[in-house]
């Protein structure tokens, strides 16, 4: 899978990262180079810098030095309006849990980012219910996320991620908060439609059969990545 | 004693600990409880005395039994919206303080010793806020008379302990599901409180209601007295109100939800679906100040328009008299609308910390700033609209009902009290988005990293 | 697959109804994917050891336009020891064999790089796990081969985790290696 790294120019790159929390430093020189439709996990200890990487590369976070650079644009000099939109059209998040709003049901809170882009809201619920269908969690359309199990607001939440038909999706630990058949089926629920839709993912996980799931490894130690880290 | 002190200790370890929230928290319930006690103290030495005195304030108004009645019902009313305004500051850092008193009760703290240290913390807070408030006031009523006599500074001593002992009380009295269960508290991150439209408030207001009543032995001086019609149509209009505003958000709610496609109305309007009632408590205040607030400008419409009329058979110095007090009684309507948007800038503050990692969550989601923004004034918005108006139509009805008995066939619309629900709406609007430049603060990327 | 005995899995064939031994190895294929693959040997000469036991017994011949193949299937004794058998717990294991904590050790000693042995070791792990999970998800897998795969998966990831936690304590063991 390493072999179409070299062929194409990647679709998100990042250079020389460094970023430092008050006076903790996250990330210290981290390199990573994301391809169109690859899945890359990215994985290391608590604290190694892990979810600073995945903050920088997804724009929400502007890296101290270094750059990022998406389909040939520099995201650290974006301001913060196109980068709020580029995170809107190119990009999906998913993380352990909170991307959801409490308030909205499982239909609504698929359907957000389509009635952002300016949807009609039942062109919107269509979309957003078709998505909901394809994870298995059409029953659950008008429920709340404090109504469904953790699996099921996970599936919510990649179908929230996928339904602007981004780019890239970046999943933060995605199954960090659910028992491993939940969290197989969120995986396999994910790889499946990434592959389908040729969607990047940026995977953060400690777990490494989570990890198993990408395409490449990519290590982190004390903000850098491990060389050596990718498969023979 | 032992017992007291250890508790006191551990009560003193964990405020000086706490965060930036509690701090502000302790900081706001002082000023409301220095606020309370203040009005509290004008209210039990107006009291005390009795038949005339010569006191070089407020035109005179202070001389006469009548009038020192009325001044008093007036501070004793006002210690409603300083009520609402302290239940707002109990919200700051709530769950955080409710999470780590469960703590304290998983750590084997009994409920009994649990419930003394949040009793503490908050009479503290109060005890400072008092102090400072009756040493002021001590100091102002020396400058006015000489020797007040002894139950005069009697009733001062109550007030100034009873202030902090009712906080603490009250605190005690909020805690008691965290010291039932400690458990479903530690875990459960959002506390579902659903009660009715902030019963709690309404029996407050009017008990003190029916105390500043019982208090103003004497009946008012001067035009058509106190009458209990007045209280009832007060009372009646915002029960009504507060029940409206949770109506409102629910009917609105449901209606938005269905058809709207526009996402920050369909974010407010869920919101209020999923609690109507939770608008209503906090806007209870509100409310109660736009029904007095527009109900006086119906009164001093229709007082000043007789006093002009006999303006010209009237001494200069009675004149002034009458103006004043009803300058004061609008004074002491402003400041109730001052503590009351105090109140609901504060509420809107903590709900948006309490909601801050979602907040963040949906920016670095792509979520706009600009339609976050929009979702938490439509929140104050959407309900408030509805049920200031009927609290305008209240008011307006006690204005123009005053109108009638004092000027009989000749009363006149007084127009101006209709700016007052206009200006509370654009007020508390503006209330809500002091919240804005926090909402700012809370979709940094940072709040992503903590739950 | 220690412990795992070749005779009670082809007597647990067998309860399904008459087989022959080439049928038996294909079903034992399908059944255990993960596991190694039987040879024809193995079978035949188990299966003549379970009728010498009174285990199994010939049913006959059956050509069916091939080759003569033999029928076996299971007596009355064979179900029982198949019984007892499936009954009995596993002991857990009381030595592993590590080869991995033993290459690194012999690494210390010999003034190996242990931490860059490790860093390899781990990579092909991760490539294998890779490969279960494609295995895993790919579409239409049965059951069978899904649990399998995690049996290994779940193992390989044990063995990651130790290797993680002694990579991160590779300096104290090489003092406590070299000082003995």
């Amino acid at each position: 899978m390493s072999t179409h790294s070299e062929k194409s120019a990647p679709l998100l790159a990042a250079r020389g990262l460094t970023k430092t929390h008050g006076r903790t430093p996250a990330l210290r020189g981290a390199s990573v180079e994301l391809h169109a439709g690859e899945i890359l996990a990215v994985t290391g200890a608590s604290g190694s810098g892990k979810s600073t990487l995945l903050h920088c590369l997804a724009g929400i976070v502007r890296p101290d030095e270094g750059s990022v650079v998406y389909g040939g644009t520099r995201l650290d000099r974006l301001p913060e309006k196109r980068l709020s939109e580029l995170r809107r059209t190119d990009f999906g998040v998913v993380f352990q849990f909170g991307q959801l709003i409490p308030e909205l049901t499982a239909l609504d809170n698929v359907a957000l980012p389509l009635l952002l882009a300016g949807a009609s809201r039942g062109e919107a619920h269509r979309r957003a219910g078709e998505w909901l269908e394809r994870f298995g969690v059409l029953g659950q359309k008008e429920l709340r996320p404090g109504e469904m199990s953790g699996g099921q607001a996970q599936r919510v939440s990649l179908a929230r991620a996928l339904v602007t038909g981004p780019k890239v999706v970046f999943a933060d630990e995605p199954t960090g908060a659910l028992d491993s058949l939940s969290g197989e089926q969120v995986m396999s629920a994910l790889v499946h439609t990434a592959r389908e839709a040729r969607t990047a993912v940026l995977l953060i996980t400690h777990d490494a059969q989570v990890a198993a799931y990408a395409d490449r490894e990519v290590q982190l130690r004390d903000g850098a990545v491990v060389p050596l880290g990718v498969a023979a | 004693m032992t017992f007291a002190t250890s508790d006191l200790r551990t009560a003193w370890l964990l405020t000086r600990g706490s965060d930036r929230r509690e701090w502000s928290r302790v900081a706001l319930t002082a000023v409301g409880a220095g606020l309370a006690t203040g009005f509290g103290l004008g209210a039990t030495v107006l009291a005390s005395t009795s038949g005339r005195y010569r006191v070089p304030l407020a035109a005179g108004l202070l001389d006469e039994p009548g009038t020192r009645s009325g001044v008093m019902l007036g501070l004793t009313l006002l210690l409603v919206p300083v009520l609402g305004f302290l239940s707002q500051c109990a919200r700051i850092g709530a769950v955080h303080r409710d999470r780590r008193l469960a703590g304290l009760r998983l750590a084997g703290a009994t409920a009994g010793q649990v419930r003394r240290i949040a009793a503490l913390e908050s009479g503290l807070a109060c005890l400072v806020g008092s102090a400072v408030a009756t040493v002021l006031f001590v100091l102002f009523l020396r400058d006015l008379t000489e020797d007040p006599p002894g139950f005069v500074w009697a009733g001062i001593a109550l007030v100034a302990v009873a202030v902090p002992v009712l906080g603490a009380l009250v605190s005690a009295l909020a805690l008691r599901r965290v010291v039932a269960s400690p458990l479903g508290w530690v875990r459960r991150v959002r506390p579902a409180a659903r009660r009715g439209p902030g019963a709690w408030f309404l029996v407050a207001a009017l008990v003190l209601l029916l105390a500043g009543l019982l208090m103003t032995r004497d009946p008012f001086g001067g035009y058509a007295t106190a009458s209990v019609t007045v209280f009832v149509v007060v009372v009646l209009t915002c029960v009504g109100a507060v029940w409206l505003t949770g109506a409102a958000s629910r009917l609105s709610a449901r209606l938005l939800t269905a058809r709207t496609g526009r996402p920050d109305v369909l974010i407010a309007a869920e919101r209020l679906r999923e609690d109507p009632w939770a608008a209503a408590r906090t806007h209870a205040a509100v409310l109660l100040v736009t029904v007095v607030g527009t109900g006086f400008m119906g009164v001093r419409h229709a007082l000043l328009r007789d006093l002009n009329e006999r303006e010209p058979r009237m001494p200069a110095a009675d004149m002034t008299y009458y103006t004043t007090g009803i300058d004061l009684a609008g004074a002491a309507v402003l400041v109730a609308l001052a503590i009351t948007l105090s109140g609901l800038a504060v509420g809107a503050a903590e709900s948006l910390a309490t909601r801050r990692r979602g907040l963040a969550a949906q920016a670095a989601a792509g979520v706009p700033r600009t339609v976050l923004s929009r979702a938490l004034l439509l929140e104050t918005a959407l309900p408030l609209a509805p049920a200031v108006l009927l609290a305008g139509v209240g008011g307006m009805t006690i204005g123009v009902w005053y109108g009638v008995v004092v000027g009989g066939a000749d009363w006149s619309v007084p127009y101006e009290a209709l700016l007052v629900p206009v200006a509370v709406y654009v007020l508390s609007m503006l209330a809500a988005a002091t919240s804005l430049p926090l909402l700012r603060r809370t979709l940094r990327p940072a709040e992503l990293r903590y739950a | 697959m220690i412990g795992m005995s070749t005779r009670h899995i082809l007597l647990g064939l067998l309860a399904g109804g008459p087989s022959h031994g080439y049928d038996l190895k294909r079903r034992h294929d399908e059944r255990f994917p993960q596991a190694r693959p039987l040879a024809y040997g193995q079978v035949y000469t188990t299966l003549q050891r379970l009728v010498r036991d009174g285990l199994a017994e010939v049913e006959g011949t059956d050509s069916d336009g091939g080759p003569e193949r033999t029928m076996y299937r299971s007596t009355d004794d064979g179900a029982r020891e198949l019984a007892g058998w499936a009954a009995e717990i596993a002991p857990p294991a009381p030595f592993v064999t590590n080869e991995i904590f033993a290459k690194v050790v012999v690494s210390i000693l010999s003034g190996g790089d242990p931490a860059a042995y490790l860093r390899e070791q781990r990579a092909a792990h991760m490539a294998r796990m890779r490969e279960l999970t494609s295995v895993k998800t790919a579409p239409n897998t049965d059951l069978a081969t899904v649990l399998s795969a995690d049996y290994a998966l779940n193992h390989l990831d044990a063995d990651l985790r130790w290797m993680n936690t002694t990579a991160a304590r590779l300096t104290t063991l090489t003092a406590e290696v070299d000082a003995s």
